[in-house]
């Protein structure tokens, strides 16, 4: 980063220029980089100060290629059910380019919309241990902490769930890399290098997301 | 303890409190972590008695396990392409979904379902996923998509 930016700004910078990058280049990440990823992910807050994270860092390709059909599979298990039922066809209702619609069906489907974990250059496993009360807010708040040190270091992240949102695909995950029973495998972060820039997705407006004193009470006034 | 048996209408409240909390705390996620349930009650009786590697007969052996046990009056089911529907009528705990949908909630899991889907997936290794359950005059229509093989994306 070469421009200069008080802390406030680079924070807001930072928050703000986080994408889910899904397409890596063949460049590994450092160590030096991976490093710094995973202390931030060390810093983050936990109920009772329990720090339930652990980590698998994944490099080797078979493994990779491994989380990525696991991913894949379960993307496509799930958003075939939502195409057979006709759900997803109601999500994209609004969208007009039917040929544009016909490639989201497909990507989504065919589950390639989580498969590329498997060529991303480093996937870092996030575990947790089961016997600590928030273990899904302690973990969320490690791989976010991870998901800003990444866009600092103009590295590009996804956060996928894909492959152990189903007990049937975490039990696979847990069976590859050994995790034992007393730990979830909450998510899997994938990191590279990105192909290219990102535009930033929309963003509901804050009128629509926060209320004053009582639910529906909008805080803040629409913008005309 | 007595080993009499308890009472339908207690089972199903428990279940339905259970699958309640889990909806309450996961929401529509709640569904991808409840696809195993019945794996044990699957493994001790209904897969030593699955020889047949094919889909129908799988579905009919689960169908006559359930029945017999006196778990489901019928389950009817129609492959049509990589859809699967089944039909479960007479349900134990049927009663449990039709509180769930009372209550505004989608049913999100279906043990008949789970032990079709368990039997297709462990001697075929199939996957198989629960798109839909509705439940109509007492009776739980679902469709299950079929898929042939696991992806590899190589």
């Amino acid at each position: 980063m070469s421009e200069q930016y008080d802390l406030v700004e680079a924070t807001i910078k930072i928050i703000q220029d986080r994408r889910s990058i899904r397409q890596y280049t063949k460049d590994s990440v450092s160590e030096e980089h991976l490093e710094m990823i995973l202390e931030a992910a060390r810093q983050a807050p936990s109920g009772e100060n329990a720090q339930p994270w652990r980590f698998v860092i994944v490099k080797d390709e078979a493994t990779r290629k491994q989380l990525g059909a696991i991913a894949g599979g379960g993307s496509g298990r799930r958003f075939t059910a939502e195409f057979v039922t006709a759900k997803m066809q109601a999500r994209f209702e609004s969208l007009e380019d039917e040929a544009k619609k016909k490639a989201i069906f497909e990507k989504l489907t065919s589950g390639r919309v989580s498969a590329f974990l498997g060529d991303a250059p480093v996937s870092i496993v996030v575990c947790g241990r089961k016997d600590v009360w928030d273990l899904p807010y302690d973990t969320s708040a490690a791989i976010e902490n991870m998901l800003l040190m990444v866009t600092a270091l103009e590295l590009g992240a996804c956060w996928v769930i894909a492959p152990c949102i189903d007990i049937r695909d975490e039990e696979r995950l847990k069976g590859l890399l050994g995790v034992p029973e007393g730990f979830k495998v909450i998510s899997i972060v994938g990191v590279g290098h990105p192909t290219r820039p990102h535009r930033p997705r929309p963003r509901l407006p804050l009128h629509e997301l926060v209320f004053n004193e009582k639910w529906d009470v909008a805080y803040y006034e629409e913008e005309s | 303890m007595s080993d009499a048996g308890v009472s339908l209408d207690y089972v199903n409240s428990i279940v339905y409190d259970l699958e309640k909390a889990f909806w309450d705390e996961r929401g529509k996620g709640a569904r991808f972590r409840v696809t195993n349930v019945g794996r044990d009650y699957f493994l001790n009786k209904c897969l030593p008695r699955i020889e047949s590697r094919e889909v129908e007969s799988i579905i009919e052996t689960v169908e006559q396990v359930m029945r017999e046990e006196g778990i489901v009056a019928g389950i009817a089911h129609e492959i049509d392409g990589r859809l699967l529907r089944l039909e479960v009528q007479g349900c134990l705990h049927g009663e449990v979904e039709q509180r769930l949908v009372a209550k505004g909630v989608e049913p999100f899991t279906c043990i008949p379902a789970n032990l079709v889907v368990l039997a297709i997936e462990e001697t075929l290794d199939r996957p198989v996923e629960l798109a839909e359950i509705k439940v109509e005059d007492g009776t739980c229509r679902m469709v299950l998509a079929l898929f042939e093989s696991r992806p590899t994306f190589d």
